[in-house]
Parts: structure tokens; C-alpha cells; sequence
């Protein structure tokens, strides 16, 4: 549900930007992209946003080698450090210099170490199913804006048709057939790549509709400007001509989407977890560290917020900045 | 306009036919053995055909898909087993049109389950719905006025925030803190309003509906305001103003006014997803509505369950969708062209 | 099995439909102890329960704790188990509906009951020979009564009969000849030796009586025509709500044994249902508090690890119980996969049950197995192949020596499945990692609801799989040979009970010597023969006997469990107090 709510939401404030972003292209003395870092240096909340936001890809892009190195191991236990019932016998979730955050009860693993790789695996499936619904929404998107008449038309009711399937519902009910199929026909190995790739291409298969609608509604009005006219009397290929010239007018929305979609598909991972379906343990993503942490709310509630909040921090980020970037391109616009 | 409407209807109908037979070519794929888990334990091979064909998973996917379609138009009768419904004529269950299938695992049709659970997730759907649209538009409303303030950016960071927690972990926190461990409310367990009257159908329903309505609020939030702002800088707002009426009038009787639609029609379509089954918040808080039902119904790999809920949830969007469209032909007959 | 249990009603056991007749109430494993006050006729008992039944229809249901209750309140069988505490006494059938436990003859493939005189459904009709030869004869239907246990499917002496619903006249001739009816006396003919048919139908309902009128075949599957003590108010049980059990007034205490068999104590039961992972928990947290009605609730959701150190301490110690339940959980290899038995026995050397057993909540929910035979079933012997070797933290060292001698190259992959929940994830890590120090790399498979159809197909590829068992009757004839004689599991689609597709012909000698045992002694020897065998084959590794944890509200009285209760609360014996 929050990931299907968590898309919509990406989708209404990106779809905002049909009207607003394209206007932005056109002014002629300085080039948009300057006249936007511009505002975005102005933009305090945007600034601390986009810090926040590289601080936790930093941390995805390090976590590999933090395990690598030795640093961090979140698959080791430490049954020492629990009681007879499995809770943390230090205070406060067993925090502790070695372990900052705490420790996961019952197995003693550390928090810290967990949430970090946490955050790698689920940025990770995050940016993997934004790609995926990128690539096939500004595609679909362009095709049909360009082809128009019954290519548009279908391209349209698929569009419907996705939007029509309970998402959550799907991923769920779908997941022991999905898992078959995906090993089949993407030749992925069993187990957690398998798993993921399915989180991934689902995800990916559902959410590439705003996007496409977005493109879509831009390359209608881009195509009664006047450089596509003068293209098309040179006599280029109708489709290399959108892809050539039109796609690097897209950049502004997609850059707004994309921004905006992450946080959504870092939500429906942890919203996934919580119905037992996703990358399996005891790889850490956010979402099944925060489901194996709900059990313990009150009896280690440490356990329990810290994932909650870095979830929330991510998601809360990536918005700030989505929305910064948009209000940077388009100064005039609702906010 | 009539013309138009048809298509819709027409198109929409194509989309749903399209929808139940993409679900039972996905659900024909499935590893499980359907017919043995229902047989038991000990069957022999010739018990699970037996079983199998009882069930009638021995048949092609189309064909499987043309009876299910044909008992949404005619109705069905389950076993569908003329040998049967002549020597024991008791024994039958018949489902009336628009048939949705037989739970084997139930033991009753899948309208009637559906049935069960859908007052159930209609309330949810409702309260949520109320919850979110008076606190949305109330501080979208006041977010926009106090534009630019600490006021505007609180609400708007505040209701981002919250919505950047997972349902789930909201919902655990209310149940586990606010209810167990605080003991500020009592535990919500879904009461129809024949049981506990509507004070006691509205307290039980308060916290999964607000739990669920923060998921949407933000969005809300951020729409109204976005709206009301918006109509505010319009012309003929800003005539309104120079003609001296007074900010309050021009508020609720104009901006308010222009914001309106766009908010029906999403509240329209949202609260068409939700009849669907908020899986997350019924999960949660243990509410046996269509959401519950589809977990259970994944769990116990109950496929005529979970296809007739995503044939009904579907067509919930694909109508929601008709009705807003036709809606806005009537207001605005430039739509109908495009 | 082709079953699967409720996350809710077991956070690790798999198996809760088997009967497990053989676990002794009352084990002090974590204080507490059994209530029991004698208690009194009257009052409203309120019974909480955490997972949904599959059916009310006496052929069809499966969960053992369901009959288990059932048999105490609304469906009397021709023979049942007493509420004795005691392992022997307890797994014992006695009289019922019968007037004696039944006569076996020509070396156990003719048994025959009588019924008592005043026996009644709740309309008031007698029950008849004939609707014992009807209900027996619905199992057979399996295009209408889908599920439910159907040994007697082998057993009962006729040829392809597709039950009463479109039997020829022929066919149900045949049938009322193998089952044959003679005013009182119900005499059951099968085509090979059941010895130990009374504790079948003492402890399951396949041959309970069912009134021909009265059935609506599947539209039966949600209805009571109770016979017992209690009637379900309504006639119908509300598969997501439960419903109120009343007095029967059409139940004659005179023809039945209540101080053995069922004391009715209250008049009435409310039965909850709550199916939801989350019910269980919440159920507990109430009786914790003892508030209002709850402080005359019992549950049949276990206390959660979490919840344990709230419980152990008082006030709400005194309404505390722990027990062993008879749910051995253990992990079955590939024997597909994994023929080098050296490699077995490095998994065996190194399996780290002390970890375990920590991540799933610690000694109060489980523990140390020593055989895949649990410790309360007649017979039990530790087996020396695994005692004083699987139930510590592991040997890595021995374990990397074994696998140099089998020649294989380190760091040696292994697939694990289980059944996936939070609490699985924790413990299988627990295994994955100290494996992985053994010279292993170990993979962690957890999986859904359909997992015992999954792991069941002959060309899996997981390694290593978690299963959880419970005995359908109480004999250690029903652990090993359901769980690894080749001959009645392995067909050309499933390898049935048997994960590991074990296939033994040493084996399956001891098991045959064991079935054509001339007493219970001799049976007892020779399987206690075969499970040494399996430990010297390796072929499983024990884990963990399951502990249950109880508590009941501070007004329930004869609080208690028993082997015929599957170490469930034994309702049979409970009541409230009216103090």
C-alpha cells in the first residue's frame, strides 16, 4: 500500500511538471541548467537535502567495501551478548562502543553493520527498479507521443490495464510463480539474486506509467516547435529524430521522477518485507530489518525505531530534494 | 456525450476481460500443486486426478478463463458436476451472476467471501477517507494562506515526514506503544455498526483509518495547497480582490471553488484503490477486510480467492476512472476531443 | 505433509495437524505449574484462539489440536483418548461411543465395535450403525470431501469406490460389505493388518459417525451436528469468528465416561478466532493484564519468546505453564544430493544447536533432540549417532577434517530451506554461519506456505531441509516409517513425507520386522534398531523438541495438559471458577 500510494505520490508531483518544465527550456539568455543551479544554491532545505541524500549513497557505495575490508560484518552473531531470552543485556539495546546502535536481539548481530549494508541492498533494488520503469516510461512514452493514432492508443490502454492491477496484491500472490519465472527466463541464481530481480522487475514493470504519460504530454507539445519541424524537412527518421533531439529536452522531468521515485521503491521494499516477500535473510535490506525488529517494539524499542527512522530519513530526502529540484527549474511554479 | 460515454464503457469492459485473463495466465505458471494441497496427505496419484479435475485445474488456462467469464455474465454452480446435482441436488451451490468463483479452501463462493470482508474495508476506506480530506484541506488550506511561513513549511515538512514512515511501522507503533504499552486507547477490533452502533463502529475503526489516512495526507496537503495558491494568483481572483471583497469571501467562495474538483476526482480514484483492500493496515491491525483475505488467500495459494479480488479491485479503478472521465466531458466538452 | 501450519499458531514447528499423543504435561522446564483445582459446573468460558480450522466437518478436519478439543465437546468418537496426565494411560483409547474399545480379529484386519444404547445427535436421533458406515464411507469421496486424513483409504477392504455420492449399486454393496452394519455392531474389514486401529480412530474422526441427512457435502464444511456435550449455537461455525458453544440437551452424561473423557464444566464456551500473525501475541498481552472476561480466557496461541520474561515473573507466574510438547523439529539431507555420507556426518559434527535454539527464544521454547523420535512417545531411546554431538555449538575442526577425507574441495556450497518467518531467518543464520566457519557455504532458502510441496518434489535442489513432525498416534511406528520408509512416500512426482527421498532396503527390512512384531516390546526394539541405523547413515539431524508456553486467566480452573491434547491446554478437564 505504501508502495503503491508511495508511487502515486511520485507520480502527482511529477506529473505537475508537464506544464511547468517545459516552459523552463525555452528561455534563451542563460542555459536552464545554470539559471536552476542557481536557485538550487539559494534553496537552503534543498541544499541540506542533497547532502543527506549523498551521505546515504556514499554509505551504500561504501558498504561493499566496509565488508569487504573487514570493517563491518552484519552476519555476525554474538550470542554472548544476549540474555536467557535473547534480549540485549547492556542498556539501551546493548549500545556500546563496539556496537553504536545496538544489537539485534536473539542473535546478537550488529545494528549498525546491518543498517548499513541495509541501506546498499535497498538503494540498490530501489535504483534498479527506478531504472527499469525509466527506460520503459520514457520509451513507451516518446513512442507514443511521436507515433500518435493506434500505437498511441494501445500504448494508452496498457497504461490503464497496469494502472488497474492492485500492485501490492500482485507482488504478493504473484511471488512463488514470479520467483519460477524469473529464474527461468533471466537465467538469475537461485535464491536472493533471483529474489531481488523479481522485487526489481516488478516494481520496475508497475511503475513505469507516470513517466510515460509525462513524456508523452512533452513530446506532443515538443513536436509543434520548430526545431523538430526543421529536422523532419532534413528528412531524419521519424523515431531517431524524437530519441536524438527531443530525449535531451526530457531531462528535466526525468530528472524530477527519478528523484521522486527512489524514495517510493525504498518504501514498497520495506512495505514488501512486511508481507514476506523480497530478498531473503539474512542479507539486510531496510525492510527486513525493520520486520524483524517489529516483534521486539516494545521489549527493545531501539531495535525498532532506528530502522524506522532511517527509512523515514531516506524517503523524507529524497522528496526535499525532488521538490527542490523541481521549484529550482520552474521558479514560477505552485509552490 | 453518449457516444463517449459508451466507448468509455466499452473500453473499460475490454480492460477488464484483459485483466482476469493476464491473472489466470499468470496463476496458471504456479509451481504449487493445487490439487494435491487439497487432497491430503495420503492420496494416491489417481485421488489428486480425482481431485484435480473436481477442482478443474485439469483443464486449459482459456478454457478455465471462458467459464469464469461466462459466470460473471450467467452465474455459475459449484461442483460443476451435472452427475452430482442430479442424485444430490443439496449439494450444490449455486453463485449468482456476476459469479467471481468457488473457494475450495472456504467452502463458499468467493462473492460471498467477498462479501464478508468488503463492509469491512469499505469502512476503513470511508473513515480514512473523511480523516484525510478534512485534516488535508484544512492545513493545505492554511499552509497556502500562511504561505512562505514557519507555519506553511511545518505543516508541509510534517506531514512528509510522517508519510515517510512505512505504514506498518506507524501502525506497529499505535498497537504496540499507544494501545499496549500506554494504554491511551483501547485495542481496535472491527465492530459493524449492528454490533456496536456507529460510536462503537467509529472508535474501533479510528486508529487502522488514521493510520491509513496518514499514508495519503501529505499528498493532500500538498495538492490543496498547490490548488488554493494556485486560483489565488488567477485573474479573476485577483479581481475579486481589487473589487475590494475581503480576503476570507475570496477564499472559500473562489479558490476554494476551483480546487474542489481536482481533489473529488482524486479522492475519487484513491478511494476506489482502496476498496481493493488496504492490505498493509488490515494486516496490521488484523481487520478481516478484502486485504486480509488477499494475504490469506496468497498464503493458503487459494487462487479463485485471489483472482476474483483482482478482477473486482481492478474494475473498482477501471470504473472510478469512467465515472471521473465522464465527469469532466460533462463539465468541460473540450475533453471529449482529446 | 501436504499440510501447513498457521505462522501464528507455531513460530517454528511446521506440523500441528498430526495428533501428538506422547508429550507429559506439567515439565517444570521454566516454573509454573499445572492448576489443578477441581473446579465446578457453570459459567462462560472464553477460549482464544489464533489461527483459523480448514473445517468444521468431522471427515475433514486435520489440525490436531482440533480434534483434540473437538472430541471433548461436540464430536465423540467410537473410542477416545482419556485427559490423563500419564504418557501410557493417556495414549490408551477407551470407550465412547462404543461399549468397549473395540475387538480385533484375524491378526488385526477385523475390528469390531458396538454402539451404546442412548447415544444421541443433538436432534435428538439415535446414532445408528448406519451413519458410522456413512461417515466412514464419505472419506472415500475425494472429488467432494477434498482433505481431511484418509488412511483408511489403504486400509478398508473394497476396490475402486468413489464414495456414497456416486457409488453404483455394486460399489456401494461392495463398500457395506467391507464396512459391514449388524443392528449395533459396526465391523470394519481391511485388506492388510491394522494393529493399532483404535488409537487411529480414538485420536482422528475418518470413522466417526456422520448422519446421512444431515450432509450437504461441501456445503457441509462449515457445519455441526454435535453429538458430545456441547452444540455449536446456530449450527454453524464462522470460519473467521468462531462461534458459542451451549449445552447439549440432547447429551445423556450416563452414556459417557466423564470423569476419563470430557467434564463439560462450563456451560458455555465462546469460541474467538483471531487468524492474524499478530492475534496470538495479542491474546497473551490480555491474559498477562487478567482483565474483565479474559480472567476466565484460556488460549491455544503459545506465550511469544518475547513475551516470555513478563510471564515468568509474578503475578502472572502462578498462571504460567511450560511443557515439551511432542513436535521434534529436525533437518532432513538431500540424500539425492549429499551421497557422501562423510559429508553428512561433517553437517552433523558442526551444527551449531546451542545457537539455535538461542535465536528462537532459548531454553523456555525449546529443546536439545537427540533423536528424531521425540522424548514422550512409548520407546523413546536417545540415539548415540547425535547425543553428546549435535546438541552443543559444533565442531568446525572435525567437521573440515571429514570433509578433506571425503576429497571434496572447501569451501563446500549447501542449500538450506525452511519455512521463512522472522524468527527462522535468525536461527537459520545461526546454522549458516557457524557452517560457514566448518568449511561449508551455506545458503539460506526460506520459503512460504507451500514449502512441505515444494520440498517434497523428488528434483529440488536444496541440500538441507528444516522439518518439524508430530505423531499421528502414539507409536514410534508413526516417526520413522512415515518419515523415511521409502515404499509408501516415493513416487515418480513426490518423495511425500519423506523430504530427503531416503531410500533404504536395510532400512525398510527393520521397519517390516517391526510391523510383523509379535508384541508392542519387540516393535519398540527393532524401531528403536532403526533409528540407530539412521544415525550411523546420518541420515537427519536432530534439533529441537518444542516447548510450550501457556497461560490462562486467573479464574480458569483444571489447568492443564496432557497427551491427548498434543500438550495443548486439555479442555476436556477445564472449567471456571464462580468465587
Amino acid at each position: 500500500m505504501s508502495g503503491s500510494t508511495g508511487q502515486k505520490l511520485g507520480g502527482e508531483t511529477a506529473q505537475a511538471v508537464v506544464d511547468t518544465a517545459a516552459p523552463s527550456t525555452e528561455v534563451a539568455s542563460k542555459s536552464p541548467m545554470q539559471l536552476a543551479a542557481g536557485r538550487l544554491r539559494k534553496d537552503k532545505l534543498t541544499l541540506v537535502s542533497l547532502v543527506v541524500v549523498l551521505l546515504f549513497v556514499l554509505a551504500a557505495i561504501t558498504a561493499p567495501l566496509a565488508v569487504h575490508f573487514g570493517w563491518i560484518d552484519p552476519l555476525k552473531s554474538a550470542l554472548n551478548l544476549t540474555d536467557e531470552f535473547g534480549r540485549p543485556k547492556d542498556k539501551w539495546g546493548g549500545m556500546s562502543m563496539d556496537h553504536p546502535l545496538g544489537i539485534e536481539p536473539g542473535t546478537g548481530r550488529d545494528t549498525m553493520a546491518r543498517l548499513w549494508s541495509g541501506v546498499a541492498f535497498s538503494l540498490f533494488i530501489a535504483l534498479s527498479a527506478t531504472m527499469i520503469a525509466m527506460v520503459l516510461g520514457v520509451v513507451l512514452g516518446i513512442v507514443s507521443g511521436a507515433a500518435g493514432g493506434w500505437i498511441d492508443a494501445i500504448i494508452g490502454r496498457v497504461i490503464d490495464l497496469t494502472l488497474a492491477f492492485p500492485l501490492t496484491l500482485m507482488l504478493l500472490a504473484l511471488a512463488s510463480t514470479g520467483l519460477i519465472m524469473v529464474e527461468k527466463y533471466l537465467h538469475t541464481p537461485k535464491g536472493n539474486p533471483t529474489a531481488a530481480v523479481y522485487v526489481i522487475v516488478v516494481l520496475g514493470l508497475f511503475g513505469w506509467t507516470g513517466i510515460a504519460r509525462i513524456v508523452r504530454g512533452q513530446v506532443l507539445s515538443l513536436r509543434e516547435r520548430e526545431f523538430v519541424h526543421a529536422s523532419t524537412m532534413m528528412g531524419a527518421s521519424k523515431f531517431r529524430l524524437y530519441f536524438r533531439e527531443i530525449l535531451p529536452n526530457l531531462w528535466a522531468p526525468i530528472l524530477v521522477t527519478f528523484t521522486l521515485m527512489m524514495p517510493a521503491f525504498v518504501s514498497a521494499e520495506a512495505a514488501l518485507a512486511y508481507l514476506g516477500v523480497g530478498v531473503n535473510a539474512p542479507t539486510p535490506t531496510l525492510g527486513n530489518i525493520l520486520n524483524e525488529s517489529i516483534s521486539y517494539a516494545d521489549v527493545v524499542p531501539t531495535f525498532f525505531f532506528i530502522p524506522g527512522f532511517t527509512i523515514a530519513a531516506i524517503v523524507v530526502s529524497f522528496n526535499l530534494l525532488g521538490d527542490g529540484i523541481r521549484d529550482a527549474l520552474d521558479p514560477k511554479g505552485h509552490q | 456525450m453518449w457516444a463517449y460515454a459508451a466507448r468509455r464503457i466499452v473500453i473499460g469492459v475490454m480492460l477488464l476481460l484483459a485483466l482476469s485473463l493476464v491473472t489466470f495466465v499468470l496463476f496458471f505458471a504456479s509451481p504449487a500443486d493445487q490439487a494435491r494441497h487439497a487432497c491430503g496427505k495420503q492420496c494416491t496419484d489417481e485421488q489428486i486426478a480425482v481431485t484435480e479435475k473436481a477442482l478443474g485445474y485439469d483443464k486449459p488456462v482459456l478454457v478455465q478463463w471462458g467459464t469464469f467469464v461466462k459466470g460473471m455474465v450467467t452465474g455459475r454452480e459449484f461442483p460443476a458436476d451435472p452427475e452430482l446435482k442430479k442424485t444430490h441436488p443439496e449439494f450444490i451451490t449455486t453463485c449468482d451472476r456476476p459469479c467471481l468463483g468457488y473457494s475450495k479452501t472456504n467452502g463458499v463462493t468467493v462473492n460471498s467471501l467477498i462479501g464478508e470482508a468488503a463492509p469491512i474495508s469499505i469502512s476503513l476506506a470511508v473513515v480514512a477517507v473523511v480523516i484525510w480530506l478534512v485534516f488535508g484541506v484544512i492545513l493545505g488550506i492554511i499552509a497556502a494562506v500562511t504561505k512562505g511561513t514557519i507555519m506553511d513549511r511545518g505543516i508541509v515538512g510534517l506531514t512528509l515526514i510522517i508519510y515517510a514512515f512505512p505504514t506498518f511501522f506507524i501502525g506497529v507503533f499505535f498497537l504496540k506503544f499507544v494501545v499496549v504499552k500506554w494504554g491511551l486507547l483501547s485495542y481496535p477490533q472491527y465492530l459493524s455498526i449492528a454490533e456496536g452502533g456507529v460510536g462503537g463502529w467509529l472508535t474501533n475503526l479510528f486508529l487502522p483509518a488514521f493510520t491509513l489516512a496518514l499514508v495519503y495526507l501529505a499528498s493532500y496537503v500538498r495538492m490543496t495547497r498547490a490548488f488554493v495558491l494556485e486560483s489565488l494568483g488567477e485573474d479573476y481572483i485577483r479581481t475579486a480582490r481589487s473589487k475590494g471583497l475581503n480576503s476570507r469571501t475570496v477564499l472559500f467562495k473562489h479558490a476554494l471553488r476551483a480546487a474542489l474538483t481536482p481533489l473529488v476526482t482524486m479522492t475519487g480514484i484513491d478511494f476506489a484503490g482502496l476498496l481493493g483492500g488496504a492490505i498493509i493496515t488490515e494486516q496490521v491491525f488484523a481487520y478481516n477486510g478484502i486485504g486480509k483475505l488477499t494475504v490469506d488467500s496468497a498464503n493458503a495459494w487459494d487462487l479463485p480467492t485471489i483472482i476474483g479480488i483482482v478482477v473486482l479491485a481492478g474494475s473498482f479503478v477501471i470504473l472510478a476512472n469512467i465515472i471521473v472521465d465522464i465527469c469532466y466531458a460533462l463539465i468541460d466538452p473540450r475533453v471529449r476531443l482529446g | 505433509m501436504g499440510k501447513k501450519l498457521k505462522r501464528a499458531l507455531a513460530a517454528s514447528s511446521a506440523l500441528a495437524l498430526s495428533l501428538g499423543l506422547v508429550a507429559c504435561g506439567g515439565d517444570s522446564g521454566g516454573g509454573g505449574s499445572a492448576n489443578n483445582d477441581p473446579g465446578v459446573k457453570g459459567g462462560t468460558l472464553n477460549y482464544l484462539q489464533s489461527f483459523l480450522y480448514e473445517s468444521s466437518d468431522p471427515q475433514r478436519i486435520y489440525y490436531g489440536v482440533q480434534l483434540a478439543q473437538w472430541r471433548r465437546t461436540v464430536y465423540r468418537g467410537l473410542v477416545a483418548f482419556p485427559m490423563s496426565e500419564d504418557p501410557v494411560e493417556g495414549t490408551t483409547p477407551v470407550a465412547d461411543l462404543a461399549t468397549d474399545t473395540g475387538t480385533a480379529s484375524e491378526g488385526g484386519k477385523v475390528w469390531k465395535f458396538t454402539l451404546k444404547d442412548g447415544v444421541k445427535w443433538e436432534d435428538g436421533t439415535d446414532i445408528t450403525c448406519e451413519d458410522v458406515q456413512y461417515g466412514t464411507s464419505r472419506v472415500f469421496a475425494n472429488d467432494v470431501i477434498i482433505g481431511g486424513p484418509n488412511y483408511t483409504l489403504s486400509y478398508i477392504d473394497v476396490k475402486d469406490y468413489p464414495g456414497p455420492y456416486k457409488a453404483t449399486p455394486a460399489q456401494q454393496a461392495a463398500f457395506e460389505k467391507a464396512v459391514s452394519c449388524d443392528g449395533k455392531t459396526v465391523t470394519f474389514h481391511f485388506n492388510k493388518p491394522w494393529a493399532d486401529f483404535n488409537q487411529a480412530a480414538a485420536g482422528m474422526m475418518m470413522v466417526d459417525p456422520y448422519k446421512k441427512s444431515f450432509d450437504q457435502g461441501d456445503r457441509s464444511k462449515w457445519k455441526v451436528l454435535s453429538n458430545g456435550p456441547y452444540k455449536v449455537e446456530g449450527g454453524n461455525w464462522d470460519k473467521n469468528k468462531g462461534a458459542t458453544l451451549v449445552r447439549n440437551e440432547n447429551y445423556d452424561p450416563a452414556t459417557d465416561n466423564p470423569d476419563q473423557l470430557r467434564k463439560a464444566l462450563p456451560d458455555k464456551i465462546n469460541w474467538v478466532i483471531n487468524g492474524s500473525d499478530t492475534a496470538g501475541e495479542l491474546f497473551n498481552d490480555r491474559l498477562i493484564q487478567d482483565a474483565g472476561e479474559d480472567q476466565y480466557a484460556i488460549t491455544s496461541a503459545r506465550v511469544t519468546p518475547q513475551q516470555l520474561p513478563k510471564v515468568t515473573q509474578e503475578p502472572v507466574k502462578s498462571r504460567y505453564l511450560n511443557v515439551v510438547s511432542p513436535f521434534t523439529d529436525y533437518l532432513v539431507f538431500n540424500h539425492k544430493k549429499l551421497t557422501d555420507p562423510k559429508i553428512r556426518e561433517a553437517l552433523a559434527v558442526s551444527v551449531n544447536t546451542e545457537g539455535y535454539i538461542k535465536a528462537n527464544g532459548g531454553d523456555l521454547v525449546m529443546e536439545h533432540a537427540d533423536s528424531i523420535v521425540n522424548p514422550g512417545t512409548a520407546g523413546y531411546k536417545a540415539n548415540d549417532a547425535f547425543k553428546g554431538v549435535t546438541d552443543g555449538s559444533g565442531d568446525p575442526e572435525a567437521a573440515k577434517a571429514l570433509l578433506k577425507e571425503a576429497g571434496v574441495k572447501m569451501p563446500y556450497a549447501i542449500k538450506l530451506s525452511y519455512p521463512k518467518t522472522p524468527t527462522a531467518d535468525k536461527s537459520m543464520a545461526i546454522l549458516q554461519e557457524s557452517w560457514n566457519k566448518a568449511g561449508f557455504k551455506v545458503t539460506l532458502d526460506g520459503q512460504g506456505d507451500t514449502y512441505y510441496d515444494v520440498i517434497a518434489q523428488p528434483d529440488k535442489d536444496s541440500d538441507l531441509m528444516w522439518a518439524g513432525w508430530g505423531s499421528d498416534w502414539p507409536s514410534m511406528m508413526t516417526v520413522i516409517p512415515p518419515l523415511f520408509d521409502s515404499r509408501p512416500n516415493i513416487s515418480k512426482t513426490t518423495c511425500g513425507n519423506d523430504y530427503g527421498c531416503y531410500e533404504s532396503d536395510e532400512l525398510n527390512a527393520i521397519i517390516d520386522e517391526a510391523a510383523n512384531a509379535a508384541n508392542v516390546e519387540d516393535q519398540q526394539a527393532k524401531m528403536q534398531e532403526a533409528d540407530a541405523f539412521l544415525g550411523s547413515e546420518y541420515a537427519y539431524i536432530p534439533l529441537d523438541n518444542q516447548k510450550f508456553n501457556w497461560l490462562r486467566g486467573s479464574k480458569v480452573t483444571g489447568f492443564t495438559t496432557t497427551p491427548a491434547s498434543s500438550s495443548y491446554p486439555e479442555l476436556g478437564l477445564i472449567g471456571v471458577s464462580q468465587k
